[in-house]
């Protein structure tokens, strides 16, 4: 059962200890269903601690997110570790970066939390609009309850749920220094209907389909910047030269960048979903991420982010691996 | 006067494999499309996927990447790697929307000059199929 | 001057007596709101809170093509200017907004593409239901603010009262001729209570005197830690802000031709600040969030006399990480 309690005091003791540098967690947002990113670096601040079905950020993002400025002369590095608290889909993305060595084990501290799921703020917002104060909510059984001005109202979690949650395969952290409470059962599975439908029509069907979304796409790179995966120092996008996307916004150039940035996770998205909750002009990311997901899958027999020993799809090879477009 | 559509493919040849196996055909006087723009790289595994995205903005109707054959390979494993990335790129770029077809693979080694015409016959007549590449051709908009 | 109504079901055809002209209205792209080029009258969305992209992307589209060149030829070709006749559907704190953007695009230099798209007339639409997050009343506009109109329209239901307000607005309702219909006496009366429901709706605030005076002292605040602790580096809050202006120049080059144009920027990113020598003034979030927030609430009232910030709310609704502008003013505000 999840207990906030629980999970503050040993929130307290990870910020006390010498060896932390801060702790990153979840605190109610500031209107409406959200929740806030909250760095907590002394115990008192674990009071505002929450974790609810509101808790959709992906907090892994910030371990790579931090800027490494250079240490001046004289000065040591700092080398405490970062505690971050996650939930299933989270741990992924931590367990991925370690196989990428994106980050080292010993720099971070990672608190579980089994997770029942969720929501997707537009769902919700559109089941209650216009709710101008702060909701906080709490899993019920198979519903999600809203503490709403006007009182509490639980609604069945498959009508508020993300759609990743819906699916989910890894309710639970797959790797935790501390596990916080008792593991959750799992109730998704994944057949990837989604992209199966779109596989089916024809090239142009297809075409059709991503056409006006890719064309109506800012540039704004949140989908990139909020991707745990994403934190090459250099990336490719902001580069002039040589510059293989151009920075102007049009039909052509943002379809390179998606293909691009869909590419560059293949074998390596965890689904987390972030891409595709940030993202104001509402692309259908995840619909575009999956599709090499699936095909991982099932070519390579592959699933990124859940062995922190495995090698990464693209560095590794079978000299088997399948062929058959090949002339 | 109505001329048939004839397609520009971009084929990136590894130096030690495909390109030898094209300079084979060449030398021995073999006939065979001339649809092709060559650009020879020192390993299939050096083509980046996004060359292949690039080609396809700036006026490819296909794309070709050869290579040595799986375990012949210059640098020990550079084709094992690219076999896998060009693998997931092609079913990438078919999902969006690109007509099979335009995306190629192949293996042709350096003493494979027949080889190397019937993959060129067989490149062309598949972009020649797909017609002009529309999709996300750098068109000029707003120039 | 005349106010004039145009009942909802005939309001296809006052679109069609507009359809000799380059029109804009709200219209979904995609999967959500921006201001496109009319080609079909019922794609045009008016029941909306807000579009998502703001009308800047028309006056100041998000690419746009300075000149033209090619090798052999030392002339350089200019695109055609303008191109935008009407803009129908704006909300009035996005029309204050252009004109906040109008003092930097007609300050040290006149900028020419962007005056001539400015010479287009501006439709408005009073917002009889602002969303949870406007405050647009803390910064003198209000849901049926006039600046920057030359026509303010008001849904009553089942007509749009139109309400002219500059030679411009009355120009385009002499167009209109048949599909409009004198106002009632009752629909100026109904207009305004509508006007004024709407601004009791309207319940965040913030406390904008001595902003502008105290945010240089500020400038080492942990507040801005804390604030960029959790701020992803994206572009969602700037290119969304119908004030923000920020531009980049590049040329884009292709065979023997190319351009030069200007496309948006932002200075959330990294490489907006970055030099050619590697060294970057802005090296982390924190001077980024810190940027953001001077350049809207001090540098720009110094420079110009007015906040460049009009409270509809963007930043706050489409955040990732719930970095909420009112929360961060309310912090200046408090901080010693």
């Amino acid at each position: 059962m999840v207990n906030v309690d629980k999970l503050k005091e040993i929130a307290r003791e990870t910020i006390s200890r010498d060896d932390v540098k801060y702790l990153i967690g979840w605190r109610q947002g500031t209107y409406g269903f959200r929740a806030a990113p909250y760095f907590m670096s002394t115990p008192e601040e674990a009071e505002e601690l929450i974790f609810s079905p509101l808790c959709t950020n992906n907090l892994a993002t910030y371990l790579t997110l931090a800027e490494k400025l250079p240490v001046p002369r004289g000065q040591e590095p700092d080398s405490r570790k970062v505690a971050l608290l996650v939930k299933g889909c989270d741990s992924r993305a931590v367990v991925q970066q370690l196989v990428e060595q994106g980050i080292s084990r010993e720099r971070v501290l990672v608190i579980g939390c089994p997770c029942r799921g969720v929501i997707d703020q537009k769902k919700v917002e559109a089941k209650f609009p216009d709710v101008r104060e702060a909701v906080s909510a709490v899993w019920d059984g198979d519903t999600v309850v809203f503490n709403l001005p006007g009182g509490s109202v639980a609604v069945p979690r498959q009508e508020v749920l993300a759609g990743k949650c819906l699916t989910c395969r890894y309710p639970n952290p797959v790797i935790a220094d501390v596990t916080v409470w008792e593991e959750v059962a799992v109730w998704g599975s994944d057949d990837y209907v989604d992209v199966r439908e779109l596989e089916a029509g024809s090239p142009q069907q297809r075409w059709g389909f991503w056409e006006e979304k890719f064309a109506s796409c800012m540039r704004c790179y949140s989908c990139r910047n909020v991707c745990p995966m994403c934190y090459c120092e250099d990336c490719v996008l902001d580069r002039l030269n040589p510059q293989w996307i151009m920075r102007s916004v049009n039909t052509a150039e943002n379809t390179a960048f998606h293909l691009a940035r869909a590419f560059h996770l293949a074998g390596r998205c965890i689904e987390c979903g972030e891409c595709e909750r940030v993202c104001p002009v509402d692309i259908p990311l995840m619909k575009l991420n999956r599709k090499l997901t699936k095909e991982v899958r099932d070519k390579y027999a592959y699933e990124p982010g859940v062995d922190p020993e495995a090698k990464p799809l693209q560095a590794s090879y079978r000299p088997d691996d399948k062929e058959d477009f090949i002339l | 006067m109505s001329t048939e559509f004839e397609p520009n493919v971009v084929a990136f040849l590894c130096n030690w494999c495909s390109y030898a196996g094209a300079d084979l055909a060449g030398t021995s006087r073999t006939h065979y499309p001339s649809n092709l723009n060559v650009i020879r790289v020192m390993c299939s595994g050096r083509v980046n996927p996004l060359y292949v995205v690039n080609a396809l903005q700036q006026g490819a109707d296909g794309v070709l990447v050869s290579g040595c054959h799986p375990g012949d390979c210059h640098y020990m494993e550079g084709n094992f790697y690219a076999r896998r990335r060009f693998t997931l790129l092609r079913e990438l770029l078919e999902y969006v929307g690109v007509e099979p077809g335009r995306f190629n693979m192949s293996w042709v080694s350096a003493s494979e000059g027949a080889k190397w015409k019937d993959v060129v016959g067989e490149v062309t007549k598949k972009a020649k199929e797909a017609g002009p590449f529309k999709q996300f051709r750098r068109a000029k908009i707003n120039w | 001057m005349d106010m004039k109504k145009v009942r909802k079901e005939k309001f296809a055809d006052f679109l069609a007596t507009l359809a000799e002209q380059k029109l804009y209205a709200p219209q979904k792209v995609g999967e959500s709101l921006r201001f496109a080029p009319v080609t079909d009258s019922g794609k045009v969305e008016l029941e909306m809170s807000n579009t998502t992209v703001p009308p800047k992307s028309v006056f100041f589209p998000q690419t746009e093509t300075l000149y033209r060149y090619e090798v052999g030829n030392t002339e350089i070709q200019q695109p055609a200017m303008g191109g935008v006749d009407i803009v129908l559907g704006v909300r009035p704190c996005d029309a204050r907004a252009q004109v906040i953007v109008d003092s930097l695009f007609g300050w040290d230099y006149n900028d020419p593409y962007y005056q001539e798209r400015r010479k287009a007339t501006v439709v408005g639409l009073a917002c009889n239901k602002p969303c949870v997050n406007c405050f647009c009343l803390s910064l003198g506009g209000g849901p049926a603010s006039t600046v920057g109109l030359d026509l303010l329209m008001t849904d009553l239901g089942d007509a749009y009262l139109l309400q002219p307000l500059t030679e411009k607005g009355e120009k385009l309702l002499a167009l209109a001729g048949e599909t409009v219909e004198t106002a009632a006496a009752g629909d100026r009366e109904a207009a305004e209570s509508l006007h004024g429901q709407a601004e009791q709706m309207i319940t965040r605030k913030v406390e904008t005197a001595g902003v502008a005076e105290k945010l240089p002292g500020l400038w080492e605040h942990s507040l801005w830690q804390e604030t960029a602790n959790s701020c992803l580096g994206c572009g969602i809050c700037t290119f969304l802000c119908p004030t923000c202006h920020c531009f980049d120049i590049q040329d884009e080059v292709e065979g023997l031709e190319g351009r030069r144009c200007r496309m948006w920027d932002s200075c959330m990113f990294k490489e907006y600040t970055l030099h050619a020598s590697g060294h970057n003034p802005r090296p982390t979030r924190r001077e980024r969030t810190r940027n953001r927030i001077n350049h809207k609430y001090s540098y720009f009232v110094q420079k110009f006399g007015h906040t460049a910030c009009v409270g509809c709310g963007r930043c706050i609704n489409y955040c990732p990480v719930n970095i909420d502008l009112v929360e961060i003013l309310r912090q200046v505000k408090e901080a010693l």
